[in-house]
């Protein structure tokens, strides 16, 4: 009976606990980033009156079908370049090399894009939004040209030969190179 | 005329409200008249009480959207690494503070210490793992085939397995 009570109890202060959860889960302020002011939203999230026309957003060639299939040819580009690069390790061929990496970099870039989009929004964080996405436009930039030091440069040999070298490199047995 | 003058009668007759059929039909209550102005003040008070529809916490942790964040989540730890390291080439470039192959692995070398080189390696490993199997799922239900509640399930734990595997073969290159 002890145990039956004891679990009984446990089990309303579990309810309890997670009701209050719910509430601050729920609350907008909770899923803010701290450190990014925010704008003051519109009552239950709508702008207007009831009789107000809808202002559609402005037409982007770049945006929907044609960046989604931008998205699925970069994915499939990847996975020969990747398994390419998988198998040969540090003697992969230089043009696979600055493929990937440049592949890469569009996949990583549309992908931080989307996570902007969805964790800084517009409606909720303004010009922020638009500093986030110069910030990885910037980035970029400087990884364009960091790639192609990486495969031009004098002392170095490309991202994946680099890799190989980072992943062996606590390995005493160095001979044997290969991702 | 004497009748409507006298303000008793008058108070009478303006509360008095005969509730015949055709008045109930047809008569107006003043009172419930707004101003659009007072009305959009109305629809704003009650705009603030609707209702939030709830986060992802409220919902049981199951396979099918678990897996998703997680491709996310690699996604973005593995582009964070890749970025860092491409960033800080393409900043040597102009500023050029002596970064090439060689100096970052000799710095990788003497100035990670173990317990990092182990918790980076294993998790890039695993994630890279995860991210590319996932990532090749996800290309598959684009293509249209494998979007079913049992065909979502079983990639989800061949991807598992693939990421267990994978990962730890990957990892163990690194000994």
């Amino acid at each position: 009976m002890l145990g039956l009570r004891s679990i009984a109890g446990s089990r309303s202060t579990l309810q309890s606990l997670s009701r209050s959860n719910q509430f601050s889960f729920n609350s907008l302020r909770f899923f803010t980033i701290p450190f990014l002011p925010t704008l003051p939203q519109n009552p239950g999230g709508v702008k207007g009156d009831i009789n107000d026309n809808l202002i559609p957003p402005k037409p982007n060639k770049l945006a929907s079908s044609t960046h989604w299939k931008l998205e699925k040819v970069l994915a499939i580009g990847l996975i020969p370049l990747v398994s390419m690069s998988l198998i040969q390790g540090a003697g992969v061929g230089s043009l696979v090399d600055l493929g990937l990496s440049y592949t890469l970099l569009m996949h990583c870039y549309v992908g931080f894009q989307s996570c902007i989009i969805d964790y800084i929004p517009k409606r909720v964080y303004g010009h922020w939004h638009n500093r986030a996405m110069y910030l990885l436009t910037l980035g970029s930039l400087l990884s364009i040209l960091g790639i192609y030091d990486m495969n031009f440069g004098e002392k170095n040999n490309g991202a994946v030969s680099l890799t190989s070298k980072l992943w062996t490199s606590k390995n005493d047995k160095v001979d044997e190179v290969n991702k | 005329m004497f009748m409507l003058r006298n303000p008793l009668l008058s108070s009478l007759r303006s509360s008095y409200k005969p509730t015949t059929t055709f008045t109930r039909l047809f008569s107006i209550n003043k009172n419930l008249l707004q101003t659009p102005a007072k009305g959009q003040e109305i629809l704003l008070k009650q705009r603030a009480k609707r209702p939030i529809s709830p986060h992802l916490t409220i919902y049981q942790p199951q396979i099918t959207w678990y897996l998703s964040s997680v491709h996310r989540v690699s996604g973005v730890l593995l582009g964070a690494v890749f970025f860092g390291v491409t960033i800080a080439y393409g900043i040597n470039k102009i500023y050029n503070f002596g970064l090439n192959d060689d100096s970052l692995v000799e710095y990788y070398k003497n100035n990670v210490p173990t317990w990092l080189d182990y918790t980076g390696k294993a998790s890039i490993a695993y994630l890279f793992a995860f991210h590319f199997a996932n990532g090749i799922r996800h290309l598959v239900w684009d293509k249209g085939s494998g979007f079913t509640i049992k065909g979502i399930y079983k990639g989800g734990y061949s991807v598992l397995a693939v990421c267990a595997v994978a990962g730890s073969y990957l990892f163990s290159k690194a000994f």
